[in-house]
Order: C-alpha cells, then sequence, then structure tokens
C-alpha cells in the first residue's frame, strides 16, 4: 500500500467506513445509505451528495471496484486494497477504544 | 397558473445564498421552476411550504447524469435541472423526521465540493485574471493619455476587484471548512 492511500484514509471519515464496512458484499449507494442507517437505529443517514463523491473517489482510488449496473444504480464491491484499508482503520479504532475503557 | 421572474446573481462561491433565497421564496409562497439566461429565476405561486433547496457542483455526475440523479432520488431528493455545471435538488422539510438534511453530511465532503468548483470555474477565471485582466489594467493605466484609456482602465479596474472578492470568498469559506475539517 502506498503512502498516499495511507495518509488519506488512516484516520477515515465515519461515511468512508461504513462504505468499505458494507461493500465486504456487492452493494449500490442507497443500499448502503439503507444499511447504515438500520446499523445505527436511524442515527446516521449518508447524504446522496457525499455518498456520490465518496464512491467515485474511492474507485478512483482503488479501494472498491464497480461490479455492474442495475436500474441505474451503479454496485460496487470492496477491493483487497479496500479490506487491507478497512483493517488498518480497525486497529486504529480497537486500539482508540481499548485505552477509552482503561482511561475513562 | 400566476408566475413571476426574478433577476438576481449570485457569484459562484454563493451557492448557500442563493439555496437559502430560493428556500425564503417557497416560504413565501413562490415555487422554484428553473433559472435561465444568467439569472432569471422563475416562479410559480404555491401554498407556502418549507422545501430544503441544495446545490451540488460534480462534474463526473453530470456525465453520468442517470446513476447520479438516481442516487438522490432513492434519498428523496427532486432533481431541478444544471445550471453552469451546479445540479439544484430540492426536498421538503416534512420529508426530513425533524432533521435538516443537506446533500452533504460531513464537513469533508463539503470541502471536497469546494475543490470542485475551484477546478472547474476557478480556475479559468483565474487564467482570465492573470492572463487578460492584469495586463489590460496596466496598459491602460500607464497609457492614459486619453478619454478612453481612462475609461477602460476604469473598467478593468472594476472587474480587477470583482475578480478578486470572487476568489477572496471562496479562500474564506475553503479555510473554514478545512479548519473544521482538521479538529
Amino acid at each position: 500500500m502506498d503512502s498516499h492511500i495511507r495518509k488519506v484514509y488512516v484516520p477515515m471519515t465515519e461515511t468512508a467506513f461504513y462504505i468499505l464496512l458494507c461493500l465486504q458484499k456487492p452493494n449500490h449507494g442507497y443500499g448502503i445509505v439503507q444499511m447504515v442507517e438500520k446499523m445505527t437505529d436511524g442515527e446516521i443517514r449518508l447524504a446522496p451528495g457525499t455518498m456520490y463523491g465518496s464512491l467515485s473517489k474511492m474507485e478512483k482510488d482503488k479501494l472498491i471496484q464497480f461490479v455492474r449496473e442495475e436500474e441505474k444504480r451503479k454496485i460496487y464491491e470492496i477491493t483487497d486494497l479496500g479490506r487491507e484499508v478497512l483493517q488498518l482503520e480497525r486497529k486504529r479504532i480497537e486500539r482508540l477504544y481499548k485505552n477509552a475503557q482503561e482511561e475513562l | 397558473m400566476e408566475v413571476r421572474k426574478e433577476h438576481k446573481y449570485f457569484t459562484i462561491v454563493e451557492h448557500e445564498k442563493e439555496q437559502e433565497y430560493l428556500r425564503e421564496k417557497q416560504k413565501a409562497g413562490w415555487k422554484f421552476v428553473k433559472v435561465t439566461g444568467l439569472g432569471t429565476y422563475h416562479f410559480e405561486k404555491c401554498e407556502p411550504e418549507d422545501v430544503i433547496y441544495q446545490l451540488d457542483y460534480n462534474q463526473e455526475g453530470l456525465a453520468h447524469k442517470e446513476e447520479y440523479v438516481q442516487m438522490f432520488r432513492d434519498c428523496g431528493w427532486e432533481y431541478l435541472q444544471d445550471f453552469f455545471g451546479y445540479s439544484y435538488f430540492r426536498k421538503p422539510q416534512v420529508e426530513m423526521n425533524g432533521n435538516e438534511e443537506e446533500i452533504f453530511c460531513d464537513d469533508n465532503s463539503r470541502l471536497e465540493m469546494m475543490k470542485r468548483v475551484f477546478k472547474g470555474r476557478l480556475v479559468p477565471l483565474l487564467i482570465v485574471f492573470c492572463c487578460i485582466l492584469v495586463p489590460q489594467f496596466f496598459m491602460n493605466v500607464f497609457s492614459a493619455h486619453h478619454e478612453f484609456n481612462n475609461a477602460l482602465a476604469f473598467l478593468y479596474g472594476v472587474l480587477l476587484v470583482s475578480y478578486l472578492i470572487i476568489f477572496v470568498t471562496w479562500t474564506v469559506r475553503y479555510l473554514q471548512y478545512k479548519r473544521k475539517v482538521e479538529k
């Protein structure tokens, strides 16, 4: 993984994290919005402008890849590089959580 | 149907003001129909309603219009039109479950949009600014022997100032978001 990707995505935004998390199975933008809404009991509602921008940026950075199109919706899935970045971010969050538990 | 036209000029970096303008109009019973020319806003009479208007600037989205618009439609945003690279969306406040929704949900993506506006709109302006306005202004100032040159110098001066205002406004907004993101 090059240092640019690491610099841009670790740490990453909550939106980016949920996109990678959800794209472990192929899905489209609105599918991700719905999944995240369910996962967070409606607390996080990803917005379409953010979603569209993030998906195209992550596709360019090869963290996700286009699979096929269904009814005018682009379906994506995570790539190996995406999984690697997701794991790095997970480790960072775990450390954060562990330290918070010890210190708070 | 009663209709009304209003001429209004928003600079490239004033899309937030424009969104607010359209929202206030509909609250007052005038629903936005379209914008044409250099800024002629068409409205039709309606029941006053609180509707959120949002502008996006995404050239890639415009190039893949169908799936771009579909994503917004899925999220409940009605697509209205494009105008100089900006796409117009709206959604009634009552459909937002008590929240005030926007088409962006974090400052990171707001910053990304400003970067797209910079590349798409400000870079061309900067080129005109540096290659035409600045040299023309000084040429006319230093050869100000005729009324004609004075008038031209004045005209270029006015343009220079208005361009500078646009650049400064953009920079201020950009830095505001950037600071928020980096917090």
